[in-house]
């Protein structure tokens, strides 16, 4: 069985809403979210005659982003927010693996280098000091990268996301200002790391108790550092992620698994059989992300490290 | 105890709430028929009903520490089920793991209460409705909301008995952090955080207004919880149709003062009882089921004074 061209992708068909936008289920509310993830997927995980076929519904999609952008160049994470979130660097990456709207790109990439979370001033890192905050999670307060929603605290999700697409994205489009926050942030993810390998939520230590890793947030963080190779960091966390391979029981973990083990030229040889296994449709897990996701890693598609349109335009 | 804001004035008025503690062993016991027979004593409004029974699923836990135990969770719709409602769903949105499938296989819920499809609705992931918070106790002007919880006809706060390292003890009240959606929030929900733990859990709880409570006591965590706390067996169930007075009760069990806990405290002051003297007790009395719950040095202060 073609896994992607058979199960993924009729799927991500019939789930595109009259909008253009897509849910994170077929028939649910068009969300900027999954709407990224179907248009990553479909114009980077299929074929060139599929990716022509589907030319329609991915500009129906880019135009559902396209009109969902606010205009300080964000984009929210539910219809009527008036602040835009960490989707921001979703729909980017949509516009990015399309080659299109350079303008709407722009603005997305003008406003994440400019947003700043909330645990990047003096004064926050001051009252955690003050507060006894530093205590509990012993992590360096001067590490900060981009935070779910505006103004809370950086997380490594939404910073890996911001990482992969300021890097992958044309260099006349990102913002000077965006160099020193990719460092800074970099370093943040290293310091975020769980002892002995991968990462979590963000909570790499808690009172002096580790914390567990977890298999999605390892994976966007090693995409987020993959230029970092060599250091003993990203080793441990393939590791782990490799020796946890048999455990995982999602679909969804699964794909990013082995999307995460692919940007490392370290497949595993088992991802169709163990998919093909763990999926159902009527499943609770089978949502248009994790169909994106699931096409992605089947693909091998190298999205994740870098933009070769990017490259090809600089 | 938080005096209450005078912008959220006229105080509540409700009845004497009412709490039962059950007396049980072990996951083991016959937990649908104490649950029927205890819900049956409530005389609950639920048939012909949807009900939404929301329990405490934080991330993966094989060891099944610190979730709300399938067994009782697929005890729980058995009994409203058994009691003539027309529907009975389960649904959470977990915090710290968004592949909310690997929490579900990981507590092997689909052993205890059938096909997961059916049954599960993903409040992370749920199709939204903007609520402007009527309370505004924290700095929140408005959140989204999954449809189903503001669909269902009857909300159960499901949690497990823990303490908290932030917020003291996490109860039925600090459950309902879990309706908040994942996909508008992000994972962890840190806007809840930022806006003030014990005021957001006001208004999270005064927009949803949970029916029910049913507390998950058999095996509890305490010290460093929600995650990485250590068992507790304290062997009770705790239910009632009052989440403040469901919250006290379990507090007091656990050997904690209510009123120091600043987010019931706050919640008492709008949304239920924590006066022992309006809350009628049913089944075990709480001395004879007191267990206390080793807490974080930060939270010594909760601690009750010894009788």
């Amino acid at each position: 069985m073609n896994f992607s061209e058979e199960i993924c992708l009729p799927y991500l068909r019939a789930a595109q809403n009259p909008d253009g936008g897509w849910g994170f289920r077929s028939g649910a509310q068009s969300r900027v979210e999954p709407t990224a993830w179907a248009l990553i997927a479909l114009q980077q995980a299929f074929s060139a005659q599929v990716v022509s076929a589907d030319s329609g519904a991915s500009e129906r999609g880019l135009r559902y982003l396209a009109d969902s952008q606010l205009v300080d160049g964000s984009w929210p994470s539910a219809h009527g927010q008036g602040k835009g979130a960490w989707v921001t660097s979703l729909a980017c990456w949509a516009f990015l693996s399309a080659d299109e709207n350079r303008a709407a790109l722009g603005r997305g990439l003008d406003w994440l280098a400019a947003e700043r979370p909330g645990d990047s001033g003096g004064w926050f890192r001051f009252l955690r000091g003050f507060g006894g905050s530093k205590k509990v999670s012993g992590q360096n307060d001067a590490l900060w990268g981009w935070s779910w929603t505006s103004g809370t605290a950086s997380w490594v999700e939404p910073t890996s996301y911001a990482l992969l697409v300021l890097r992958a994205a044309p260099k006349d489009l990102v913002p000077a200002s965006a160099a020193s926050r990719l460092k800074l942030a970099e370093e943040m993810l290293f310091d975020r790391m769980c002892p002995g390998g991968g990462w979590n939520c963000g909570n790499p230590m808690v009172y002096g108790v580790a914390g567990e890793p977890q298999v999605s947030t390892t994976v966007w963080a090693l995409l987020a550092l993959r230029e970092h190779a060599e250091r003993t960091e990203i080793q441990q966390s393939l590791a782990w992620l490799e020796k946890n391979w048999s455990s995982i029981q999602s679909p969804a973990s699964l794909a990013l698994a082995q999307i995460g083990l692919n940007a490392f030229e370290r497949s595993n040889p088992s991802f169709t059989a163990t998919i093909e296994r763990l999926y159902a449709p009527d499943a609770i897990a089978w949502t248009v992300p994790v169909a994106a996701w699931s096409a992605l890693a089947a693909s091998g598609s190298k999205i994740w490290s870098q933009s070769a349109r990017a490259e090809a335009k600089n | 105890m938080p005096r209450p804001s005078p912008s959220l004035l006229p105080p509540f008025s409700r009845p004497e709430s009412r709490v039962a503690i059950r007396r049980i062993a072990n996951y083991e016991a016959d937990l649908a028929a104490v649950l029927f027979e205890t819900l049956t004593e409530f005389d609950l409004p639920v048939r012909g009903k949807t009900i939404l029974l929301k329990p405490n699923l934080v991330g993966l836990d094989p060891l099944g520490m610190m979730n709300t135990h399938p067994a009782v969770i697929a005890a729980a719709r058995e009994s409203f089920l058994r009691l003539g409602a027309a529907q009975v769903l389960v649904g959470d949105g977990p915090a710290m793991d968004r592949d909310t499938q690997a929490v579900l296989e990981s507590i092997r819920l689909r052993e205890f209460a059938g096909p997961l499809s059916r049954l599960f609705v993903d409040l992370n992931i749920d199709d939204l409705e903007r609520v402007l918070l009527k309370t505004q106790a924290s700095r929140l002007r408005e959140l989204y909301f999954p449809k189903t919880v503001r669909g269902v006809d009857f909300l159960v706060s499901m949690p497990k008995l823990k303490t908290h390292h932030w917020a003291g003890v996490t109860l039925s009240l600090k459950n309902m952090f879990g309706v908040i959606p994942g996909s508008c929030y992000g994972w962890p929900k840190n806007i809840l955080h930022w806006a003030g733990i014990d005021r957001a859990i006001l208004d999270i709880n005064a927009a949803v207004r949970p029916d029910f409570a049913i507390v998950d006591g058999i095996i509890g965590m305490e010290g460093n919880g929600p995650i990485q706390g250590v068992s507790k067996a304290a062997g009770v169930l705790i239910a009632g149709d009052d989440p403040v007075a469901v919250d006290s009760t379990s507090a007091r069990l656990m050997g904690l003062a209510p009123e120091k806990i600043n987010h019931i405290a706050r919640a008492a002051t709008l949304l239920g009882h924590i006066d022992t003297a309006k809350i009628r007790q049913l089944g075990e009395s709480i001395e004879s089921t007191r267990t206390p719950f080793a807490v974080l040095d930060a939270f010594s202060h909760l601690r009750q004074a010894a009788a």
